[in-house]
């Protein structure tokens, strides 16, 4: 009896056993064959490493989701409503094709989302803040997996969130961000930047404000004192002195100041003749609107009218100064909607068609960023960022806004032409958003410098973290 | 709840811990079912011990500062410069920034305590606001200015980088070692001292007790925890913004506090969970957040100005009460009327102190 009992037990168990391993073999090898068959193509074309896991990849299912971080609150947040309006419109395009797809050159999208996956977006709430932005992009990257994460209004907020995107191994595709730093000594290997930077709009204004009010001029510089300040001082100072100009004087203002007028009465007690405004936002409303109240504009100083120059323009800022203050007031734009080119037209009439208005170049950097991405993934093929990144280092396409872009790869810089801008009279504009009119295309080709003039490290294609 | 704490058996106290140790190491896996994440609880985590330092400070003796992101914000810039410059320790790293927090507090302690109500916050707030603007502009070369201070290492603790989850382990350590000393001083005779100065401190110096001493000792702790907060911050996101110093850190805290409820230690740590998860999940789901957050934080002035820990014990004294009333009815007649009684007054008159 118990003879028979424990060779009874013995056998049942050994049964299970077999039983056990021979159904997880096959469980495996189907498991195997499946994944084979999936990923082959990459596999076997991408080299070996391709099916590392970095950062929210591989992605699984047939939905890729893209995160879109804008400041909701605080006071970008028109800006990060029109950029997120943008990017509404770019998943929209990438999923049933239309705008840009039709004119970017070369593109390997087909409108029927990315790799063959439906683009789906999930978006936070930056709040100008990097602090926030950061914990915002946290639980994009952790909660939501987004592969890419995209958006922003301020320098401070895109560098918090590119260092983050090494950490993580996510691409961050920054939106507004005009510092130079955030493709110069803060630049990362997962951070790319379409918009333009100081660097930029100083090489493209200098020359035209020479022949504008001539070489002999005298320049005082009111400055915001934080990082894009001085990058935008620095690079004003240097392109205009190359014109000949003196600069008399720079003060640094704190940021978020709302009473100029001791800068501005230090200004009016010197012999300059043109007064620099390195202001952004709501400091360049205050200052601008001030210095006309203070009568800079009607001053005659060594003989000459008194000149204000605004290096960086929005939309935003001069709807907040208002077109009987800006009229006439020399800066620069990264894109306008009122360019003519194939790529900007695409883009602003299915814009206009579903908002009922004209994108804002925050806008544009947003919709382009986010087409320029996920074109970048289609093209090598998958969403391995390593790869992703260097499809996107040194590619150069047409059809995204006029003349050819240029993502550089040392620094991850887009070079693109930019625009000189002028403020619209009153009486000029036919609508609410039209108040600046294009002066001068400047081409991407003249406003490029040395990767070194800005030293940096990208870092490495795999995340150390 | 401070009789409660006074009373407490070490061996109650060693199941409160125990309690405590389980809930802060589960937090990370608890976030996803409630919408959240798991690097946001170490968040919350860091934040509590901000919230917990707070109260030894508000809750006690009723000086209400608006200057504590001094504190938290000196901690983590001192040991994001080490991590930088240095090594990637994260033991000196810590030690080295709750040091210099630490001293500041002192300094700042003394300077500030001389005033009270009003002035006292004022003056807290006109100095942490110095510290951010001398770290926007004038030391910008150190802090990195409003760029904030980015490419601190991943810290590492005997070899292990503290990264995800490590990082988690690493905090709620901490939290639990906070939590600890916490409730040691809120029992102590040194704690004791705290509450006296906040029901009546002329009353206390008129004793003869030294109150400046104690007041500088409380701020000096409450500054303790605020830079060992802001190290942890630091560690965690590997990276500081100026914004750390900012005003709206200090409010931030208060806004917790106000919402877990003062003078109950586990409140305001309570109160940073909820306003974290508000501000981080919230958000993602709807442009109005922080329409949301101020009908909440409104809600608890009005309603419940004791916070969570007050709806709590309301919740629990109700509940109390209708199992009483039920034992009374069965067993009326056979017990005195009054016997259960003397525990409600009770309470109530600790509730004030």
């Amino acid at each position: 009896m118990s003879e028979d009992h424990t060779i009874k037990g013995g056998k049942t168990s050994a049964v299970n056993r077999r039983q056990f391993v021979r159904t997880m073999a096959g469980v495996t090898a189907g498991v195997g064959a499946l994944s084979f068959s999936g990923s082959a193509p990459f596999h076997f074309v991408r080299g070996a490493y391709a099916q590392d896991a970095i950062g929210n990849f591989p992605v699984n299912g047939s939905t890729v989701v893209y995160g879109f971080n804008v400041p909701q609150t605080g006071s970008y947040a028109d800006e990060g409503e029109d950029e997120l309006r943008a990017y509404k419109l770019a998943v929209r395009h990438l999923n049933e094709g239309g705008g840009m797809l039709e004119t970017l050159q070369p593109s390997a999208l087909k409108g029927n989302g990315v790799l063959g996956k439906k683009v789906e977006f999930v978006t936070g709430d930056t709040q100008t803040n990097p602090d926030a932005a950061r914990a915002s992009a946290r639980r994009m990257i952790e909660r939501d997996g987004v592969i890419m994460f995209s958006g922003g209004s301020s320098s401070a907020v895109a560098i918090a969130q590119q260092y983050l995107a090494q950490e993580k191994g996510i691409i961050f595709m920054a939106g507004l961000t005009h510092s130079n730093d955030t493709t110069g000594k803060d630049r990362r290997r997962y951070g790319f930047r379409h918009f333009f930077n100081a660097y930029m709009s100083g090489q493209a204004l200098g020359p035209i404000l020479a022949k504008e009010y001539g070489q002999d001029r005298r320049a005082y510089h009111l400055t915001a004192d934080y990082t894009w300040g001085h990058t935008q001082y620095e690079s004003m100072k240097d392109s205009t002195e190359k014109q000949g100009w003196t600069t008399v004087n720079n003060i640094m203002t704190p940021l978020g100041t709302t009473d100029y007028s001791q800068f501005l009465t230090a200004v009016l007690n010197s012999d300059a003749d043109v007064l620099v405004l390195n202001h952004y936002g709501q400091d360049m409303v205050n200052s601008l609107t001030q210095a006309v109240r203070f009568g800079m504009r009607d001053r005659q100083v060594n003989g000459k009218q008194m000149e204000v120059v605004v290096p960086l323009y929005s939309r935003l800022m001069a709807q907040g100064a208002g077109s009987e203050n800006i009229q006439g007031i020399f800066g620069t734009t990264n894109w306008g909607p009122s360019l003519d080119d194939a790529g900007s037209q695409a883009f602003v009439k299915t814009f206009e068609a579903e908002y009922g208005q004209p994108p804002s170049q925050a806008a544009h950097t947003a919709y382009v960023q986010t087409i320029l991405y996920s074109n970048a993934a289609e093209t090598a093929g998958t969403f391995y960022p390593p790869e992703v990144i260097k499809a996107l280092e040194d590619f150069e396409c047409t059809g995204v806004g006029p003349g050819k872009t240029l993502y550089r790869g040392c620094d991850h810089q887009a070079f693109h032409d930019i625009l000189v801008v002028r403020g619209k009279a009153p009486d000029q504009k036919k609508n609410e958003f039209d108040l600046l009119e294009t002066v001068e295309q400047i081409p991407g080709e003249s406003v490029k410098y040395d990767c070194d003039m800005m030293p940096g490290e990208l870092g490495p294609y795999e995340p150390t973290a | 709840m401070i009789a409660q704490l006074r009373n407490a058996s070490p061996r109650r106290e060693a199941v409160f811990m125990a309690v405590a140790a389980v809930i802060l190491i589960a937090l990370p896996w608890i976030m996803p079912y409630i919408g959240g994440y798991r690097e946001l609880a170490t968040r919350i985590l860091i934040w509590g011990i901000f919230a917990l330092g707070f109260d030894i400070l508000v809750g006690f003796t009723g000086y209400l500062s608006f200057g504590h992101a001094a504190f938290w914000g000196i901690g983590a810039y001192c040991s994001g410069y080490y991590l930088l410059h240095a090594n990637a320790n994260a033991l000196v790293a810590i030690l080295i920034g709750v040091a210099v927090a630490t001293a500041v507090a002192i300094l700042l302690g003394y300077l500030t305590l001389r005033r009270h109500g009003i002035y006292f916050a004022i003056l807290t707030l006109a100095f942490a606001e110095m510290f951010y603007y001398a770290a926007l502009a004038p030391l910008q070369d150190w802090t990195g200015g409003d760029n904030g201070l980015t490419g601190i290492r991943t810290p590492e603790l005997f070899g292990v980088k503290l990264d995800g989850d490590e990082m988690h382990y690493f905090v709620a350590a901490w939290t639990l070692l906070a939590i600890y000393f916490a409730r040691r001083i809120a029992r102590s005779p040194f704690g004791l001292m705290l509450r006296a100065i906040k029901s009546n401190e002329t009353r206390l110096q008129s004793t003869g007790v030294n109150v400046y001493r104690y007041k500088v000792t409380a701020f000096a702790i409450s500054g303790l925890y605020a830079g060992l907060a802001g190290t942890l911050y630091a560690l965690y996101e590997t990276y500081v913004p100026t914004e750390s110093l900012h005003w709206t850190t200090s409010g931030e805290v208060v806004i917790m506090s106000v919402i877990g409820g003062f003078g109950t230690l586990i409140g305001p740590m309570i109160g940073a969970g909820i306003v974290l998860y508000l501000e981080n999940v919230l958000s993602a789901s709807t442009e109005q957040w922080l329409l949301i957050q101020g009908l909440i934080f409104m809600f608890f002035v009005i309603f419940l100005p004791g916070g969570v820990m007050e709806g709590l014990q309301r919740l629990a004294d109700w509940g109390r009460k209708r199992h009483e009333s039920a034992t009374e009815a069965e067993a009326r007649g056979a017990a005195p009327k009054g016997a259960s009684a003397p525990t409600a007054p009770l309470r109530q008159r600790s509730q004030k102190g």
